[in-house]
């Protein structure tokens, strides 16, 4: 990121054999540390018997409001387990997202290892639910609605937590390319274009993402 | 000689890469949003629960033209192909 060179670098160190990316790893900790503090600063006049109060409480009442309805839609009995889970997965993508395009820091959802690690979590998710409330019919999804699309539900089944982890990291992963090329050789007003379509597109993958995970776990706990 | 002919055909990948990106791209965007757009006409008052949609499944739709971009990247920034002849 210096001179003439555009590439994402990782610092990688090794422990114990095996092969970190500092930055991604640290970049982590500070988006786990930010969605604290925003936990932190939207519950501090809850249960006191305080007045409701700050803009970041209506601010996050508002989005769990949403995601809330939206759980309860989609999974009957399960929704309260659920509520937590995808909001969660919501804040922690966002604001991941939008930590890349601050000048010095980067994305944590920029390394492939990330999004993998979400979208394996996710799919064992599908899977651990699927076999919990159906017990093991739950492979009988793999021959509905025929028997013929065996084939088909299979590469389904490992197509998902590809392509949720793919689209996550190509997203993020260009945009930061792009701004990385911009500031090289357009560095007036152009680059606050394409920081702007930056925060769209960071906001709509993670929220893709968690409506994603949502779906895929609402079609794994009910039978077609 | 070799390394001419693997930057070469890396640089013309590359390009027919994000060339093909883009068009899949625009062809799915474009048709997406006239849909939205023809369902908002006949009924102005489904707005929002169409375009909420409408983000969502652009989202969806442009997955493979960004991994086809993101290849492309890898092919002029980081080509794989280089370590096979030695470099």
């Amino acid at each position: 990121m210096s001179g003439g060179e555009v590439g994402i670098h990782h610092h990688v160190v090794e422990f114990a054999g095996k092969f970190f990316n500092l930055d991604t790893l640290m970049m982590t900790w500070l988006v786990m540390a930010i969605v604290l503090l925003i936990a932190f600063l939207a519950t501090r006049t809850l249960g006191k018997g305080k007045m409701p109060g700050n803009k970041c409480q209506n601010s996050i009442e508002l989005l769990y409001e949403y995601v809330s309805d939206t759980v309860k839609e989609n999974l009957d009995e399960f929704a309260p387990q659920f509520v937590s889970l995808i909001f969660t997965m919501f804040l922690f993508i966002f604001v991941s997202n939008m930590l890349g395009l601050i000048p010095g820091l980067a994305s944590p959802t920029n390394d492939l290892n990330t999004t993998s690690g979400l979208a394996l979590f996710v799919i064992i998710l599908v899977f651990f639910m699927g076999f919990k409330v159906q017990g093991l019919g739950y492979l009988r999804h793999y021959i509905t609605p025929y028997p013929v699309l065996l084939p088909l539900n299979i590469i389904e089944d490992v197509t998902k937590p590809l392509t949720l982890a793919l689209r996550l990291f190509g997203n993020i992963l260009a945009g930061e390319f792009m701004l990385q090329i911009l500031y090289l050789f357009v560095p007036w007003f152009v680059p606050l274009i394409w920081l702007a379509f930056c925060v769209f597109i960071g906001s709509v993958q993670a929220f893709l993402f968690s409506m994603l995970t949502l779906a895929y776990v609402s079609m794994a706990i009910r039978p077609h | 000689m070799e390394l001419a002919i693997v930057l070469a055909g890396a640089a013309i990948g590359a390009g027919l890469c994000i060339g093909g990106a883009a068009a899949g791209a625009g062809m799915g965007n474009g048709t997406l949003t006239s849909k939205a757009l023809e369902g908002i006409a006949r009924q102005p008052e489904a707005k929002g629960f169409i375009m909420t949609n409408m983000f969502i499944f652009l989202g969806l739709v442009e997955a493979v033209p960004i991994i086809a971009f993101v290849f492309a990247l890898i092919l002029l920034y980081a080509n794989p192909l280089l370590k096979l002849l030695g470099q």
